[in-house]
């Protein structure tokens, strides 16, 4: 037989065993062949299309872009963007398509987790929610009655946090409230944009104007590695209109690959350039000298503190060059107003001289006349919802400590909650006071704050720490209590409204049922508070406080579902220079901040040197891969086959002077010696001699996220050395610095730029 | 005459992987090695002759005007008429189990009809196919430029999520389209000197960019040349493919 004739055969059977008429007949009696036919076995259309839609707002980051998921047979198959969305859309990002495989991941906490062997162990009993309950809600109440209130702590990030940490504020505590989110990444940007602007330009949203920029200047910012949808469509709108971009990072990051100008920067020496341009602006009359007299104070007093730095001194400090760096700036103002001087977002980068940092963008934004310019720093415009009553639970009588966390840290307010660093050390010494109960709610603690393994260490000194978790990542792995936490695809949160450019106003609901024993964490806290006799949270269900706070929009959960799932409203982004308000005291935009100076803390910011890297290490710098977020979404299982590990990114001049190829595994060790595991090292020249990339948030050490496991290496892991802003508490994380061990052997990195007299060198600590 | 083609501006993708991971849920692509149908390879830093460059090269099936991998498959064609979702007009062509449509150029599986002997995937010198194994018939697969969505009234998947709008999806032979005036106005496809097949996607970009990008992904190889579809010849590549997996086909004979 030819091979051809048994094909005929083979086909022929194949189609007679399948029982499928569609090939066969329309083939033999050519009748219409259509190749869009429905799924044969089910009648139903193709891929996603058909589905049932429920609007909703997507968590696979913290950005809660509005979505449609498309539910199939009661299985979630599809989520889109909601095309009613006036930001995103019928898009959403790689992650935000991700969604369906949290949702279903195998490694997801299914039921109550009870520890039966030693903490991190990994030892688990299945017990009721009844029972863990009842053992949470004991701890609570006896550390409390043992140890006081503020013995309490409460690590919490995001929506499902929000019901529990009414529990923690009712029982009296004051060390909860967004630890990661502000003490380990938005604090120093948060507080220097509260004191020159009165308002947090940039916090969990940043109020600018990208897309209708003429000139985007990005310190730092890796647009488009770190994704959040309507932020990288502004910015790639701008830049599509022709805005100019001009990027300074110590690494050719995507956005440095489209920029006009591209300053790749001596690690730490942010501040020295951004302070000789501000003195450059000035000498060179650039600046909108009307904006200033009209709506800014301190003018005097900076221009005054930064005569000192000139270009040929950054040129040394920066390693730059004086032409890259006078040509960036001379860019930057033909542009002015419409500039958009990006305030950043992640900024607890060095500890002393963060806050300078970002003030200094402020007052680089403010000389060019931006704020309340299109294509600059825009204004909220508040979108009405009202608050719910029922949510609310009365605090316990209880004494405030002697000493609160916060004492230190004079910026600290008017932000929640106490420096994470403080918290662990507190539960490390017993000093000021002993804390002896964790909680922990949609935060990986070890994968997000510096030095994991006195967290660790911490961790072992606890009565109690529980946590609720999705996934049993390194979190739940060292909890005593786990509770099943129900995905954002499972529950309601709050009502949630955008007064960005294109306000809005949407809603997060159910789209399936919790799986397994899951519980949407609102009614995890209502039984907590129950069970500790906490008066409030008296609402019955979720539909409950949402109904009450859409009532004070004119809205109901029916209604607005009627509407698509979200409403907009008019933005009022814009501000004529000559009535300008910013919400500072005054009225007016704080080139000097007094309130530093009265603190003893520099008003106009200086140039403080980040210490260079040891001899033999290089920085360790980090940032994002596009396809996941923080530590949560290695586990993915589309996401982890997109992007399953992270590379080391190796100067290529380095990687041939110590015998280094692309490809190679290595192992990166830090300066008090600790180390990674194995990771696949990048050779390329878009990365400075004197630092080392790695992205963040791999190598999980959670043997139960079986897809993640020990795949590349944790940049946190690697972080063991970090000081703390002296304006709010945030902890450092570039204060580390790495080589690399190949095969056993170490190599230390030769260094091919000299270090300035005015930069110190580290010093390693001998232990 | 229509064809369907995409082109995908690089200078507006950041890489986010959107489109990739769209059409993996849209098409429940299995996340076995080398299984997708749209894909995100990144490139660089690197140096090029235009200075350093680090960019993306989103790829998919290219339903190329001579398309190679339709001319390996070794089914047996058959009538089938095709009808023009837009005008309703019908058309009678032979074909076999991966065919050109002939009102929109998509180039599609007929999966009632692929055998799973992995001839096309071999073909292909842009590696735009996969064969599904974890079928038990295995079948090859690849991108339809969403016939199936298109056909009804929506975009293609990985279109509909770009959250940059990098990707411009139309009829190339309507001057009125986005598509048509890119193309002409100087759009790029990947091909070199050896590997001329008509491909229908194409890209836009700084030069470093779609430099690199030829650099590392325009085809030099003329795979289909090199397949051995069986056809003069039982006891050959299809064959023990086929019977190196658990098919009963072959256990019939
Ligand atoms: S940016 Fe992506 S992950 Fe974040 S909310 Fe939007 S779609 Fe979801």
């Amino acid at each position: 037989m030819k091979r051809r004739e048994f094909l005929k055969l083979s086909t022929a059977t194949c189609m007679a065993m399948a029982a499928l008429g569609t090939g066969g007949k329309q083939g033999l009696g050519g009748g219409l062949f259509s190749p869009t036919m429905a799924d044969a076995s089910t009648g139903q259309l193709p891929g996603s299309l058909g589905a049932k839609e429920v609007t909703s707002v997507c968590e696979m980051c913290f950005w809660r872009c509005p979505i449609v998921a498309k539910v199939k047979n009661g299985k979630l198959v599809k989520i889109e963007g909601n095309p009613k969305s006036p930001v995103n859309g019928t898009r959403v990002c790689a992650r935000g398509n991700s969604g369906v495989q949290l949702l279903y991941d195998p490694d997801r906490v299914k039921y109550p987790l009870k520890r039966v062997g030693a903490r991190g162990e990994g030892k688990w009993a299945k017990i009721s929610w009844d029972e863990a309950l009842d053992e949470i809600a004991f701890n609570m109440d006896k550390v409390r009655k043992k140890y006081g209130p503020s013995s309490l702590a409460y690590f919490d990030h995001g929506a499902s946090a929000e019901f529990l940490r009414e529990i923690f504020k009712a029982l009296g505590t004051e060390n909860y409230s967004n630890e990661p989110a502000f003490f380990q990444c938005v604090g120093p940007v948060a507080v220097s944009y509260m004191s020159t602007m009165g308002y947090i330009v940039s916090g969990t949203r940043q109020y600018i104007d990208m897309a209708n920029a003429k000139a985007i200047l990005l310190v730092g910012s890796h647009i488009g590695e770190n994704v959040h949808v309507s932020h990288v469509r502004e910015y790639v709108e701008g830049l599509a209109k022709g805005a100019k971009l001009v990027v300074v990072d110590p690494r050719f990051s995507a956005p440095a690959n489209k920029a006009d100008i591209y300053l790749p920067i001596r690690p730490g020496t942010d501040t020295a350039l951004l302070l000789t341009w501000i003195n450059y602006v000035i000498e060179h009359n650039l600046y909108d000298k009307d904006f200033v007299e009209k709506n800014c104070e301190g003018f005097e007093r900076l221009r005054q503190s930064v005569k000192k730095y000139t270009l040929s001194w950054a040129a040394r400090i920066c390693d730059l060059k004086v032409d890259d760096m006078e040509q960036a700036i001379l860019l930057l103002a033909r542009y002015r107003p419409n500039l958009t001087i990006h305030p950043g977002r992640h900024s607890a980068w060095y500890g002393n001289g963060d806050v300078g940092r970002h003030q200094a963008l402020a007052i680089l934004g403010a000389l060019f006349g931006t704020v309340g310019a299109k294509g600059g720093i825009i204004f909220q415009t508040p979108v009405v919802k009202g608050h719910a009553e029922c949510l609310k639970c009365e605090k316990l009588p209880s004494e405030e400590p002697e000493t609160s966390l916060r004492d230190n840290y004079p910026f600290v307010e008017p932000f929640p909650g106490s420096p994470t660093a403080a918290i662990i050390k507190a539960t490390l010494t017993g000093e000021p006071y002993p804390i002896k109960l964790w909680g922990i709610n949609g935060v990986n603690i070890l994968q997000t704050i510096p030095n994991p393994y006195d967290t660790m260490k911490a961790i072992k000194k606890l009565d109690f720490i529980f946590c609720e978790e999705m996934l049993m990542g390194e979190t739940a792995l060292w909890s005593d209590i786990v509770l099943p936490g129900a995905t954002y695809l499972e529950r309601y949160d709050g009502v949630y409204v955008y007064d960005g450019i294109t306000p809005y106003l949407t809603l997060r609901q159910p789209v399936v049922e919790p799986m397994f024993e899951a519980k949407p964490p609102f009614w995890t806290a209502k039984q907590l508070a129950k069970k500790l006799k906490l008066k409030g949270l008296s609402c019955e269900k979720e539909e409950d406080f949402i109904n009450e706070e859409l009532k004070e929009a004119g809205l109901s959960i029916a209604s607005l579902n009627k509407k698509g799932g979200i409403v907009t409203y008019p933005g009022k982004p814009y501000r004529d220079k000559d009535s300008l308000k910013v919400p500072t005291e005054s009225g007016k935009i704080q080139l000097s901040v007094s309130d530093f100076a009265d603190e003893d803390l520099p008003p106009v910011p200086e140039f403080i040197p980040a210490p260079a890297p040891p001899e033999g290490f290089a920085r360790l710098i980090y940032g994002r891969a596009p396809v996941h977020t923080f530590s949560r979404t290695m586990n993915n299982l589309w996401l982890h086959n997109e992007w399953p590990e992270n590379h080391a990114w190796v100067n290529d001049e380095v990687a041939s002077k110590i015998g280094l190829k692309d490809g190679d595994t290595v192992i990166l060790e830090n300066q008090n010696g600790y180390r990674s595991l194995g990771i696949k090292v990048k050779v390329t020249p878009g990365i400075r001699p004197d630092a080392i990339y790695i992205d963040h948030g791999f190598g999980s050490r959670s043997p139960f996220l079986k897809r993640a496991y020990k795949r590349g290496a944790s940049d946190q892991f690697l972080i063991t050395h970090y000081k703390n802003d002296p304006f709010m508490g945030a902890s450092s994380h570039r204060t580390d610095f790495v080589r690399i061990i190949k095969d056993g052997k170490t190599l230390n990195i030769p260094e091919l730029v000299c270090v300035p007299p005015e930069i110190p060198r580290f010093q390693i600590e001998q232990s | 005459m229509s064809q369907y083609a995409m082109v995908i501006d690089l200078n507006r993708c950041v890489g986010c992987h959107a489109c990739a991971l769209a059409c993996r849920a849209e098409w429940h692509v299995p996340v076995q090695p080398g299984y997708r149908r749209n894909w995100v390879k990144r490139m660089g830093p690197e140096m090029t002759p235009e200075g350093m460059s680090y960019t993306f090269y989103p790829g998919l099936c290219n339903h190329c005007d001579h398309p190679v991998c339709v001319e390996v498959c070794p089914a047996d064609p058959v009538d089938k008429v095709f009808k023009d979702f837009r005008t309703g007009k019908t058309k009678k062509m032979t074909v076999k189990a991966t065919y050109k449509e002939p009102f929109t150029g998509a180039v599609l599986i007929d999966k009632e009809r692929c055998i799973g002997c992995g001839a096309c995937v071999e073909a292909c010198p842009y590696h735009a196919r996969y064969l599904d194994e974890t079928l038990d018939e295995p079948k090859a697969d690849k991108c339809t430029f969403c016939y199936e969505r298109i056909s009804r009234g929506e975009i293609p998947a990985c279109v509909k999520t770009c959250i940059a709008d990098a990707r411009i999806f139309g009829d190339l032979y309507d001057s009125n389209s986005r598509v048509h005036k890119l193309v002409h106005g100087g759009a790029k496809r990947l091909q070199s000197k050896v590997v001329q097949i008509g491909p229908n996607v194409y890209w836009v970009g700084k030069p470093k960019d779609l430099n690199l990008l030829f650099k590392h992904y325009a085809p030099r190889e003329r795979t289909w040349e090199t397949v051995d579809n069986g056809i003069e010849d039982l006891g050959r590549r299809g064959i023990l493919k086929a019977a190196l997996r658990k098919g009963t086909r072959i256990k019939v004979l």
